[in-house]
């Protein structure tokens, strides 16, 4: 398997995860910090198994990890994860950000003009 | 065109609960100005295309429901075209164009204008093929992946190393 394969097929799996709810809603629980799983189950109001089952898929999609205190098993994203599909949004991005660099120093043009 | 410094500055949220593409950025001129940017075609012309060229053709008819067409040079096959819904100065610019709302909104914080540009799509599905349009990269297998984002999550680049 290539590298250009194995990235993709890792992308697959993190958007194959995102396509649900419930784990997009945990992903946003933990980007304010790690979680167990007893701190997941309250605000979903799920069992203990379905939060377990959600987690298993983010984990496998590489997009949370375990964190340090093997006893809790707290949760917590995976930085690299999330940047894989910060990088798929930066075309879309750097096609603002040079329209908006672009307004920055028409601006900036005006203005000496003025003068 | 060699990258600017200032091309971190700008801050892109996705909000796929409310199926908006939200972008920030402050620019050191007053509200007024940058309004003017946005509605006079003379100056659209000279910053909307991304590749830093002056459009073909830029159109404003500046009235609610009056119509708005910009036309690159590198792309004329794709015009992003419009009405206008709302005309604010110096504040809030409305409009409406290819199926999503645009806003732009414009506020002055400590001598400097903070610019937020919204697109707001009429469901997360047409917010997908939104990001999709106009984005010509070798990873379109992936890109029909995409089914969704963590609600609310900002993306902000890298800096270039």
């Amino acid at each position: 398997m290539t590298m250009q394969d194995r990235h993709s097929e890792r992308l697959s799996s993190a958007f194959y995860a995102l396509s649900d709810p419930t784990r997009r809603a945990i992903l946003a629980r933990l980007t304010s910090g790690e979680a167990s799983v007893s701190q997941l189950m309250e605000p979903f109001h799920l069992s203990q198994p379905t939060i377990s089952k959600h987690l298993k898929v983010l984990e496998n999609a590489g997009l949370i990890e375990g964190g340090r205190d093997a006893q809790r098993r707290p949760r917590r994203l995976a930085p690299h994860a999330m940047k894989d599909i910060a990088d798929w949004i930066e075309p879309f991005r750097q096609q603002w950000a040079a329209r908006f660099d672009n307004l920055d120093a028409h601006l900036a043009n005006m203005k000496s003009q003025e003068k | 065109m060699p990258a600017q410094s200032h091309s971190a500055e700008t801050n892109l949220e996705i909000d796929r609960g409310a199926h908006t593409i939200r972008m920030a950025r402050a620019f050191d001129a007053p509200r007024a100005a940058i309004f003017a940017a946005w509605t006079q075609p003379e100056q659209v012309s000279c910053w909307w295309d991304a590749a830093g060229e002056p459009l073909a053709t830029c159109e404003i008819d500046l009235r609610p429901g009056g119509a708005f067409k910009f036309i690159t040079k590198g792309r004329p096959e794709m015009p992003f075209a419009g009405t206008y819904s709302e005309i604010a100065p110096p504040d809030r610019l409305v409009f409406e164009a290819m199926g999503s709302t645009g806003r732009v909104m414009l506020q002055e914080v400590a001598g400097k204008t903070h610019m937020v540009v919204e697109i707001a799509c009429q469901s997360a599905e047409h917010l997908d093929q939104y990001l999709k349009m106009g984005v010509h990269t070798g990873t379109s297998q992936t890109l029909d992946n995409l089914v969704a984002y963590a609600r609310g999550r900002s993306i902000t680049a890298d800096e270039p190393a």
